[in-house]
């Protein structure tokens, strides 16, 4: 439920972005379940203010959304201070989006059925600088 | 003219020249061979040529002129009859001929007087011929300069010969001033012709001033004692060589109803020769030519009904074509009309064919506007078929992708939290829960393939470009891509030149047995060049598989054309061109 996406904490460390409940909910246990503290946005729009306000460290950012794209969203975020590293996310393949996501700010993509607490401490691993 | 008439009118003519030469040997003074020959040939020449005006210019009164012509021409010769009724007769109407001839030469080509004035003329003229010819028949014994055997002549009033010397003084400026004026007045009328008329007009102009000067010499040689017209031999000359250029009359009218026959071919060649399609100013170029009318004028009633335009754009009333003009209808609705030179209503067979052939040159065009609009209309609803196809295979992958995809993702992921869970628990649980996962997974990759194989959505995603890259990635032959825009064109477009290169990629893999296979897409002006080749074992023939038959209905969707060149052993080259501006 979106009206679900306004609580969130001020020490939210991961912002998952998506428009699919079902998905929202099961990451945000999954990651929770491996320690993260979760932040969730069901659009372009409300991932951009959900990040200038809780700052996280990671956004796994659903390519898919109904307002802009994930493409359009890194663009946005990446401006910010103090950006966040961004992963790219679907339920497709890298390929299928050709050579945009090497060309977008985001740090790399994680097929969604990929998605692990593992996988995000990696990127997190490599992100840092 | 009925058939009928045709035959009895020929037969008079036949009749009356054989009566002539019948005429010639009765006993009496013998008569030169040309003379008789002369007579008989422009006599018969006229008859023949009145039948043929007949028939060609039923309206025209021509024929009847040529006809009467023809008679008086030959009536003269019953004078050689030995008895005193048709001797004064014959020789009473010997000069009338001329009158006649005048009266064809003013009424050319209509058979119509144009003018009283020129009505008042040709009058004036008869009567003066006939008049004179009376006068001097008046004075005139034959037994002073005939053979003593001449019969006699029933008009004479005085036999002494100075009164027909008085007449002559004032014969020979008043015949010679009316053939002036006849003559004049044919080149007025046809300097004042155009089109048809003036070519109507033509073989008169030759013809009258040889006849006129024909006619000046005779009078002066009837008036003027000169040595070489009292000879033999000038006699012979100026009587009997001379009147042969007559013959030039009938001739010369007999040869442009050829040439009018030429013309109905004519136009039967114009409307071959026009190619289809081609604007109705073309067609009116083609029958003005061949009607040899360069006035004609084809108009079209306005689709209001207002008025009618000429394909020049000129506004035309066909109910006052204006002096000299005539209309025929092209069609019975009267939505067209032909304009034309009013000479040409006696040349009706010529018109009625070319308003036939200009209605259906007319309505072939019509016809072809129609087949163009449906075909047009076909491509139209073809291409919107094929998009709309595009946009439902596009949309259903996009459902895919936000329904089972995304609930079969979570659904993997939830297995593998539970697997994870169980680890070390419960064995039989745990490997339960691995195969569930490993299932999951294995229905994610099938149900993306499926997906892809809808829609591309790297397609709708990055265009050509990615889209191409990833078809090549996943070829199993090694591809390379030599060429391919950067930028975005019209989704038909990417769409047709992805299937092409996905086809082709698709079946260089099943059949071609190659080593390498090249992709090259190009933009130039007004295509996009999509072009695919491989070293494989050639032969791919566009009807053999519905794959090769099917890509290329789909370019022909979009307009564009596809072309094969595949020889066995040579490997294969595909190349497909597609519109884009």
């Amino acid at each position: 439920m979106r009206c679900d996406t306004e609580a969130v904490t001020a020490s939210a460390a991961i912002l998952v972005v998506d428009d699919h409940d079902g998905f929202r909910a099961f990451a945000r246990k999954m990651l929770e379940l491996a320690g993260f503290t979760v932040a969730e946005a069901a659009s372009g729009a409300e991932a951009t203010a959900a990040a200038r306000r809780i700052r996280p460290r990671l956004v796994l950012l659903d390519i898919q959304l109904p307002d802009f794209d994930g493409f359009e969203v890194a663009r946005r975020l990446a401006g910010q201070e103090d950006s966040p590293v961004i992963v790219l996310t679907s339920t497709r393949e890298a390929s299928d989006y050709g050579g945009r996501i090497a060309a977008s700010a985001a740090a790399g993509f994680l097929p969604k059925d990929q998605l692990s607490g593992a996988a995000l401490l990696r990127f997190l691993a490599e992100g840092m600088p | 003219m009925s058939r009928r008439w045709q035959a009895a009118l020929t037969a008079a003519a036949v009749a009356a020249v054989t009566g002539l030469v019948v005429v010639t040997y009765v006993p009496g003074p013998p008569e030169p061979l040309i003379g008789t020959i002369s007579q008989a040939a422009v006599g018969l020449a006229f008859l023949l040529a009145g039948i043929a005006a007949w028939r060609r210019w039923p309206s025209s009164r021509l024929g009847l002129l040529f006809t009467i012509t023809g008679y008086l021409w030959l009536l003269p010769s019953v004078a050689r009859l030995p008895y005193a009724l048709p001797f004064t007769i014959g020789n009473l109407m010997a000069p009338v001929y001329g009158a006649a001839l005048a009266h064809l030469g003013l009424a050319w080509p209509t058979g119509r007087l144009r003018s009283r004035f020129e009505a008042g003329v040709v009058i004036a003229d008869y009567a003066w011929n006939i008049g004179q010819s009376f006068v001097s028949m008046f004075f005139w014994n034959p037994r002073t300069n005939c053979s003593p055997g001449c019969p006699a002549n029933l008009l004479m009033v005085d036999g002494s010969k100075s009164a027909e010397n008085v007449l002559g003084v004032i014969s020979a400026p008043v015949g010679l001033a009316l053939t002036g004026i006849v003559l004049v007045l044919i080149v007025r009328h046809w300097q004042a012709a155009r089109g048809w008329s003036r070519r109507a007009m033509v073989p008169l102009l030759w013809i009258a001033p040889a006849i006129c000067a024909l006619s000046v010499t005779q009078t002066v040689a009837e008036n003027i004692s000169l040595p070489f017209f009292n000879s033999r031999v000038g006699n012979l000359v100026l009587f009997g060589y001379a009147p042969l250029i007559l013959l030039a009359g009938p001739a010369l009218f007999v040869a442009s109803t050829l040439l009018a026959r030429t013309a109905r071919g004519a136009v039967g060649t114009a409307i071959v020769d026009l190619e289809s399609g081609a604007p109705p100013g073309r067609l009116r170029d083609a029958l003005a030519r061949a009607l040899g009318d360069s006035t004609l004028q084809l108009a079209f009633r306005l689709p209001d009904g207002s008025g009618y335009l000429d394909t020049a754009g000129q506004a035309v009333d066909p109910a006052r074509p204006g002096p000299g003009r005539a209309v025929t209808p092209v069609a019975e609705s009267g939505d067209a009309v032909l304009i034309h030179d009013d000479g040409l209503e006696h040349e009706p067979q010529l018109v009625r064919l070319t308003a036939a052939a200009a209605s259906m040159a007319l309505e072939h065009s019509r016809l072809q506007a129609e087949v163009q609009a449906q075909l047009e209309q076909v491509s139209a609803s073809r291409a919107r078929i094929v998009e709309a196809g595009d946009d439902a295979r596009r949309r259903l992958e996009r459902d895919l992708h936000d329904g089972a995809q995304q609930r079969l993702v979570t659904l993997s992921l939830a297995l593998g939290m539970a697997r994870n869970r169980a680890t070390g628990a419960d064995p039989e649980l745990e490997s339960l829960l691995e195969s569930a996962t490993k299932e999951a997974r294995e229905a994610i990759v099938e149900l993306r393939e499926l997906a892809r194989g809808i829609h591309p959505a790297v397609l709708t995603e990055t265009g050509l470009a990615g889209a191409i890259q990833a078809l090549v990635e996943r070829s199993p032959v090694a591809t390379t891509i030599t060429a391919v825009p950067a930028g975005r064109f019209p989704a038909p477009v990417e769409a047709t030149a992805y299937f092409v290169v996905s086809e082709a990629l698709t079946n260089v893999a099943k059949h071609a047995a190659a080593r390498n296979a090249q992709v090259a897409i190009r933009k130039l002006a007004t295509r996009v060049v999509v072009e695919v080749s491989d070293d494989g074992a050639g032969g791919a023939a566009p009807d053999a598989g519905s794959g090769l038959r099917g890509l290329a209905d789909r370019v022909a969707s979009v307009g564009g054309s596809l072309r094969i060149d595949s020889p066995p052993g040579c490997g294969t080259r595909l190349e497909a061109e597609i519109p884009c501006p």
